[in-house]
C-alpha cells in the first residue's frame, strides 16, 4: 500500500518488515528519524527486536558485531562523523563476515561543520569490505535496505545502503509499503552459517598469520564477487514478488547516446527530468545510474557505455589530492578498454548545495562542447570568496 | 507542477503543515514531496518548507525556487523577509494576520489571501497565546484558496497524522476555509 | 648553501572563523525540559522526632562551622547535647548513606556539636519574635515541658514551667544513669533555656485546683507530667518490703542513697528502664540477671545498651517470666514460667505464651521492677473525646472558652517514649498554641501541616517561623534519586568507648568525646541528600555555560536564554538538589 513516508521512514519500514533482532544506534542529524522510529517500534511492540542504546558509533557496531556472532538479523544507522567514528569495526564487521546491515545517511564531513548532503563519507570508507548501495528515491531505499540483509546473509558480508542528507532522508513523497507476507517470502528468517553456541564453544578472529591472511583476504574479494551475481538473481525474485527492480545500474537512454551523464544518489532522479528535457530539443544525451559501487560494477559500465563519445560523471564528493570519487572508478573500469570515450569529471553539491536543472545542464554542454577534457575533475558553480582568513 | 512554499517560525507547526498537505493531497490522487527548508531547526526561527504536487511522478530533488503560491503562518516575517522572492506573477500570497496589510505595494504582482488563523486556533484551544499552532486553521483556508485539496482529504490527514486534538484541528480547518478573505489580484492603487 | 626561497604566491587559506560572539544564539529557544534548583527533604530528617534539619547540620559540620552547625540544631532542638547521648537515633536507620556503605554517625555529631558549644561557651543568637501579651504555665520541667517552655519563649511569650522536684529535668534528670548522661550536660542545656527567659519554679507541685474556676493569669497550660509511677507485675509477692522500684532505684542513685549492692540482683523488664537499673545494679558490685518475657531481639530498650550490658556482665534471662516472689531469711526467691514463642503481633515482636508447667526457682538478694511506667495522677491524661479537643500527632489540645486552654504533650499522649518525641510534642505544642492565639482552632490542624518535614509527623519550627527551610520541597530523596559516582566508600566512624572493665568501675561517661578532625571526616560522609552544598558540578557540566554564580541565596542562577534543557547539570548533581521539569509551551486549558 502506498502512503506518504519520509525518506528516513523508509528506511525504518524496511527494517521492521526485514524482522531485525538487534539495532543499536547512536542518534546523527540527518539519520536520528531512523531510529526514532525504530526504537518507537521496538518500545510498543510493533517489531520484536532488542534496541540496545549505547554512548557512540563505535559501541553502536561493536554491539552488533556482538550480536550478529550469535547469528541474529542486525541493523544499525549512522551519518558522517558517526561512520568514520565506525571505521575500526567496519573493517571488523567485513573480516569477520557478519551480515550486518547499515543505512548510511550521506552528509558532509567537519569542519566547516555542515550537516548537509555530501557522500565523501561513505566513499571514504570504500575499501572496508562493506557491500555499498546509494539510493535515488524513497521507494528504492525501502527496497534495497530489504535486499540488504537478504544480500548480506547470502555472501556473508556487510551491507550499506546510502541516502542522500535531507533531499532524500528528510523528504516526504509516497512509498509503496509492502505487505508483510510479500516480504517473509522473499527474505526468509536469518539461518547463520556460523554462530556463537553455547553447545557448540569456539571462538573466532583470532590471529591470522601470513600464511592464512591473504587467502582470507582473497576469500573476501570472491564473497564480493558473488554479491554482484547474487544481486542479479535477488532482484528478479523481489521482482516477481513485489514487482519492482532498480538494479545495479540503470541506463536511460543511453543506446544511442554521445554524452552519458553517469550520477548517484538523488541527482538521478532530477537528472532524469533534465535528460528527458534535453531528448525533448533533439540532444543525444543518456543518464547512466550507478547504484551498486561496492562490488563495483565494472563489466555493466563497460558496456553500457560504449556507444557513447563521452562521459560526464557528477561526484557530489572528492578526494583531495585526486578527483572526485566516481569519476576516478569510471576511469579506472574503462582505461583497460582501447578507444574508451573519454571521461569529464565533475564536482558538485559538495556540503548540501544544491544540485539544480540548471547545474546539470550545464555539466551537459560544458561535456557536449568540450574537444576534451582539460583536467580530472571541474568543479561547477565554485564561488568568488573572500580569504579573509589568517595571515596572509 | 505546483510549488507552495511555506513561511513560519519553529514551532508553529509549519513543516507538519506541508507534510499533512502532502498526505491530503495524496488521497486526492497527486503525487507529491514535502520538505523542509534543510537546516538546524528550533523553536521561533524562521523555518521555510516546500510542498511539490502534480499529476505525474516527481522527479526533481531540488529547492524550490520559483513558488507558484506563498502560505506565511506569522505576519512579524514580513517585516524580516521578503516572501515575494521567486514567486511567480499572479501567484496566491495567503497570509495570516487579522487584516489586511495596509501598505500593499510589495504585493501588486500578486493574489492575496488573508485568515486570522492565530485567532481561529486560539478560539480552538491549539496552541497558548504566546505560541499558537496555527497550520491546521492555515490548511483549511488554503483549500479554499486554491480549490485543492478537498476539505474532506484534509481531515482525514489530520484525523490520521496529529493524535492530541484532532477535533479541534479540523474545526479550525474548517473554519479558517470558510473565514479566509480571499482580496484576489491587487490593483495599483487598490482602495481598501 | 643558497638562501630558502620564499615563493611569492602563496594558496590563501580558507577555513570556518568567526570573530563574532556566540552570544547571539539563544540556546535557550531549543529548550523542552527546564532544569530547576529545588531543595528537597533528607530521609534522616523526616524519620527525626524532632525534626532537625540533619543534611544541612552536617554540611555545616563538614564545613567546619561548628556555631552555624550547632544553632541549625538549636533551632528544632534545645538538647543536642541529652539527645546526642541518649535519642535512639531512627535517623541514621534512614540514612541513604546505608544503601551504599553505612550510615553516617549522626547521633555522634549531635553530641560533638554540642560538646563544641559548651567546651567554647557559645551563646545562642536564635532571635526571639515580639513580645505577646499570652501566657503559659507548664507543668512538669522534663524534656517536653522543658521544649514548650523553650519554644514559646523564642515565639514571644512567657513561659513558667513548675516542677514538684527541687531541682528541673524530670526523667532527664532522675531516670538516666550518669554514664550515659552527665548532669553537667543537662545542666548546661537547662541553664541555656533558663537564660532564653524561661522561669523554672522548683519545688512547686500542681493541682488541679490551679486553672479552674476561671482564676488562672495564664492562657494556657501544658500538662507535661511524664510517667513515674511503675506498672505492677500483678504477681503475689510484689509489694514484699525490700522489692524495689527500677525508677525509683535509678533516683535514689541520684540521690546518693544507694550503697554496694552484695549477691545477686534480679531486674524483672526489657525496656531502657530495665537496662538501666540492671547496669546501675551491677556498678554497685551485684551479680545482676535481666528477666524478659521475649526474645532479646524482642526487648524494647535500645539494642546497643543491651549490648553493652551484657559486655558488662549482666545476664539476660529470655523467656521466662515471675509468676510468685516469695521472702525467704531476707533473700527473696523468685518463681519463673518458662515461656514459648506462639507467633509474632503486628510489628516484629514475638508473642509468648506458658510453656506448659516448665517453672524454676531463682533466689535473689535483690529484685528490681521495672516493667513499664504510667502516669503517677489520671487528671495528668487528657480525658476522652470531648468538645474543643484536638488530637495532634505529639500532643493533645483541649481549648475552653473560659477556662485556659490545656495541652497535654511528653510521655503522656506519646506512642514511642523517647526524648525527641517529647521535644517534638514541647514544640508542636507551642506552634499550636500560638496559631491558636492568632488564628484560631480551626486553623491549628491546615498550619501545622504546612511546617510538616516531608509527610510528618515531624514539625519543623524553622519553616513554621518561615525561615530557608520553609522554601524546600517535602518530597524525601531516596537513595536511586542521587548520583552516588561522586561519592566514594568510607566506612562510619566507631564511636569511642571506655572499655567494659573500666566502665565496670564507676558511673563515668562510657561514650568518649570525638575531635573536630574525625567529626569533619564524618560529616563529610553525608549526602546531604536534597541539598544543594555548592559543589559546582552544575555549572562544571553545562555545556552552555548557562550555569552562573552570583549573589542570591543559592550561590548561583541558570540563565534560561541559553540552557537548552539538556538536563546534564540535575542528572550530574550528586545530591539530588535540582529537578528537570517540562517546558509549558502548549496550554490546551
Amino acid at each position: 500500500m502506498r502512503h506518504v513516508l519520509e525518506g528516513s521512514h523508509a528506511v525504518s519500514e524496511a527494517v521492521r518488515l526485514a524482522r531485525a533482532q538487534v539495532i543499536s544506534a547512536y542518534p546523527i542529524t540527518p539519520q536520528t528519524h531512523i531510529v526514532e522510529q525504530l526504537s518507537e517500534y521496538c518500545a510498543n511492540g510493533t517489531l520484536n527486536a532488542r534496541f540496545l542504546r549505547v554512548e557512540s558509533e563505535h559501541s553502536a557496531l561493536a554491539a552488533l558485531i556482538g550480536a550478529a556472532s550469535s547469528g541474529v538479523r542486525t541493523f544499525t544507522a549512522t551519518s558522517s562523523q558517526g561512520l568514520a567514528l565506525m571505521h575500526e569495526l567496519l573493517h571488523w564487521a567485513s573480516g569477520a563476515r557478519l551480515p550486518i546491515v547499515m543505512a548510511q545517511v550521506n552528509r558532509a564531513m567537519a569542519p566547516g561543520w555542515n550537516i548537509w548532503a555530501d557522500q565523501t563519507d561513505s566513499l571514504a570508507q570504500r575499501d572496508t569490505g562493506w557491500v555499498q548501495f546509494y539510493c535515488e528515491n524513497g521507494q528504492e531505499v525501502l527496497d534495497t535496505t530489504i535486499q540488504a540483509f537478504r544480500l548480506a546473509e547470502w555472501v556473508n558480508l556487510p551491507v550499506m545502503v546510502n541516502l542522500d542528507a535531507f533531499f532524500l532522508s528528510h523528504t516526504y513523497e509516497p512509498v509503496d509499503v509492502p505487505d508483510q507476507k510479500s516480504v517473509d517470502s522473499f527474505l526468509p528468517p536469518y539461518k547463520p552459517r556460523f554462530q556463537l553456541d553455547l553447545a557448540n564453544p569456539c571462538a573466532f578472529n583470532q590471529l591470522a598469520p601470513p600464511n592464512i591472511y591473504m587467502e582470507m583476504r582473497h576469500n573476501i574479494q570472491m564473497a564480493m564477487d558473488e554479491a554482484f551475481t547474487f544481486f542479479e538473481q535477488m532482484e528478479e525474485e523481489f521482482g516477481t514478488i513485489l514487482g519492482r527492480r532498480h538494479g545495479a545500474v540503470e541506463a536511460i537512454r543511453c543506446d544511442d547516446a554521445e554524452v552519458i551523464l553517469i550520477t548517484s544518489g538523488t541527482v538521478t532522479s532530477t537528472s532524469r527530468q533534465v535528460v528527458a528535457k534535453l531528448r525533448e530539443k533533439g540532444e543525444k544525451v543518456g543518464l547512466l545510474k550507478i547504484k551498486l559501487f561496492r562490488p563495483f560494477p565494472l563489466n555493466l559500465l563497460r558496456e553500457l557505455t560504449k556507444p557513447a563519445s563521452k562521459i560526464a560523471v557528477i561526484d557530489r564528493n572528492f578526494s583531495f589530492g585526486a578527483s572526485g570519487i566516481f569519476a576516478q572508478e569510471v576511469k579506472a573500469a574503462l582505461c583497460n578498454f582501447p578507444g574508451h570515450p573519454p571521461v569529464y569529471g565533475y564536482v558538485a553539491g559538495l556540503g548540501g548545495r544544491d544540485i539544480t536543472t540548471e547545474v546539470i545542464e550545464d555539466i551537459y554542454w560544458l561535456t557536449k562542447n568540450s574537444t576534451a577534457p582539460e583536467n580530472e575533475s571541474s568543479w561547477v558553480g565554485l564561488r568568488e570568496v573572500d580569504h579573509a582568513v589568517g595571515q596572509s | 507542477m505546483v510549488e507552495i512554499r511555506f513561511h513560519g517560525r519553529g514551532g508553529q507547526g509549519t513543516v507538519m503543515a506541508t507534510i499533512l498537505l502532502a498526505k491530503a493531497f495524496f488521497r486526492d490522487g497527486y503525487y507529491v514531496q514535502s520538505f523542509p527548508l534543510f537546516g538546524v531547526e528550533r523553536r521561533g526561527a524562521p523555518v521555510e518548507a516546500y510542498l511539490r504536487l502534480d499529476q505525474s511522478e516527481i522527479l526533481i530533488r531540488t529547492n524550490v525556487y520559483t513558488p507558484d503560491h506563498v502560505v506565511v503562518l506569522d505576519q512579524t516575517l514580513l517585516e524580516s523577509i521578503d516572501v515575494t522572492v521567486g514567486l511567480k506573477k499572479g501567484g496566491w500570497i495567503l497570509l495570516n494576520r487579522p487584516s489586511l496589510p495596509a501598505n500593499l505595494d510589495s504585493f501588486s504582482d500578486y493574489s492575496l489571501a488573508v485568515v486570522d488563523a492565530t485567532h481561529i486556533a486560539l478560539k480552538n484551544s491549539l496552541g497558548t497565546r504566546t505560541q499558537p499552532i496555527v497550520n491546521t486553521a492555515v490548511m483549511g483556508s488554503l483549500a479554499r484558496v486554491l480549490g485543492i485539496p478537498s476539505m474532506a482529504a484534509i481531515s482525514e490527514a489530520i484525523r490520521e497524522e496529529i493524535p492530541r486534538q484532532p477535533k479541534a484541528n479540523i474545526k479550525a480547518a474548517e473554519t479558517a476555509y470558510q473565514k479566509v478573505k480571499l482580496v484576489g489580484e491587487i490593483e495599483k492603487n487598490m482602495q481598501i | 648553501m643558497a638562501a630558502q626561497q620564499t615563493p611569492t604566491n602563496r594558496t590563501p587559506l580558507l577555513i570556518p572563523c568567526s570573530y563574532l560572539t556566540t552570544e547571539g544564539n539563544k540556546t535557550g529557544s531549543w529548550r523542552f525540559l527546564r532544569p530547576r534548583y529545588e531543595e528537597k527533604t533528607s530521609p534522616c530528617s523526616a524519620a527525626c522526632p524532632a525534626g532537625e534539619d540533619i543534611g544541612r547540620v552536617e554540611m555545616l559540620t563538614a564545613q567546619g562551622s561548628f556555631k552555624e552547625a550547632w544553632e541549625t540544631v538549636m533551632m528544632e532542638n534545645p538538647f543536642p547535647g541529652v539527645c546526642g547521648r541518649v535519642c535512639y537515633h531512627p535517623c541514621e536507620q534512614q540514612c541513604n548513606r546505608k544503601e551504599f556503605d553505612e550510615p553516617v554517625a549522626i547521633h555522634s555529631l549531635e553530641r560533638f556539636l554540642a560538646d563544641t558549644a559548651s567546651r567554647y561557651e557559645l551563646q545562642l543568637s536564635l532571635q526571639k519574635l515580639e513580645s505577646k501579651k499570652q501566657k503559659i504555665a507548664i507543668v512538669g520541667s522534663g524534656p517536653s515541658g522543658l521544649a514548650a517552655g523553650y519554644f514559646l519563649t523564642l515565639l514571644g511569650y512567657q513561659a513558667d514551667i513548675f516542677e514538684a522536684l527541687p531541682e528541673p529535668g524530670g526523667v532527664l534528670r532522675w531516670g538516666i544513669p550518669l554514664y550515659r548522661l552527665p548532669l553537667s550536660i543537662l545542666n548546661r542545656e537547662i541553664a541555656q533555656i533558663r537564660e532564653l527567659g524561661v522561669q523554672i519554679h522548683c519545688g512547686k507541685s500542681i493541682s488541679q485546683e490551679f486553672w479552674r474556676g476561671g482564676k488562672s493569669e495564664y492562657d494556657a497550660i501544658f500538662l507535661g507530667c511524664g510517667h513515674s509511677r511503675s506498672v505492677p507485675l500483678k504477681i503475689s509477692g510484689e509489694d514484699l518490703a525490700g522489692v524495689k522500684d527500677g525508677l525509683q532505684f535509678l533516683a535514689d542513685i541520684r540521690r546518693g542513697e544507694v550503697s554496694a549492692l552484695d549477691g545477686t540482683a534480679a531486674v524483672i523488664g526489657g525496656g531502657n528502664t530495665a537496662v538501666d537499673t540492671a547496669r546501675s545494679a551491677a556498678r554497685f558490685g551485684a551479680k545482676v540477671i535481666l528477666i524478659y518475657r521475649r526474645r532479646r531481639q524482642d526487648m524494647p530498650a535500645f539494642a546497643e545498651e543491651v549490648e553493652m550490658a551484657l559486655e558488662e556482665g549482666v545476664e539476660l534471662w529470655e523467656l521466662q517470666t515471675p509468676v510468685n516472689i516469695a521472702a525467704q531469711d531476707g533473700d527473696f526467691v523468685v518463681t519463673l514460667q518458662h515461656m514459648h514463642v506462639i507467633g509474632k503481633d503486628g510489628q516484629r515482636k514475638a508473642r509468648v505464651k506458658p510453656d506448659s508447667n516448665k517453672k524454676k526457682k531463682i533466689r535473689v538478694q535483690h529484685l528490681f521492677k521495672a516493667v513499664g511506667t504510667e502516669a503517677s495522677e489520671t487528671w495528668y491524661e487528657p480525658p476522652k473525646k470531648t468538645r474543643g479537643m484536638l488530637r495532634l500527632s505529639n500532643c493533645v489540645l483541649l481549648h475552653k472558652s473560659r477556662e485556659p486552654t490545656l495541652v497535654y504533650g511528653g510521655d503522656l499522649v506519646a506512642d514511642i517514649k523517647s526524648v525527641a518525641h517529647a521535644v517534638a510534642s514541647g514544640k508542636q505544642a507551642a506552634i499550636a498554641l500560638d496559631i491558636l492565639f492568632h488564628e484560631g482552632l480551626d486553623a491549628v490542624r491546615p498550619r501545622l501541616q504546612s511546617c510538616l518535614v516531608a509527610e510528618g509527623p515531624s514539625i519543623s519550627w524553622e519553616t513554621y517561623i518561615g525561615g530557608p527551610r520553609s522554601l524546600r520541597n517535602q518530597r524525601v530523596v531516596r537513595y536511586s534519586d542521587l548520583n552516588t559516582d561522586y561519592f566514594q566508600f568510607a566506612p562510619m566512624m566507631i564511636q569511642p568507648r571506655l572499655l567494659p572493665e573500666e566502665r565496670f568501675q564507676s558511673f563515668a561517661e562510657i561514650n568518649l568525646k570525638i575531635g573536630a578532625s574525625l567529626a569533619i571526616r564524618e560529616a563529610e560522609r553525608c549526602f546531604n541528600c536534597g541539598l544543594c552544598n555548592q559543589c559546582d558540578n552544575c555549572q562544571l557540566f553545562c555545556p552552555e555555560i548557562a550555569v552562573t554564580r552570583d549573589n542570591n541565596p543559592r550561590g548561583r542562577h541558570i540563565n534560561y536564554d541559553y540552557c537548552k534543557g539538556c538536563g546534564l547539570c540535575v542528572v550530574e548533581c550528586p545530591r539530588n538538589a535540582m529537578i528537570l521539569e517540562e517546558e509549558l509551551l502548549c496550554d490546551t486549558s
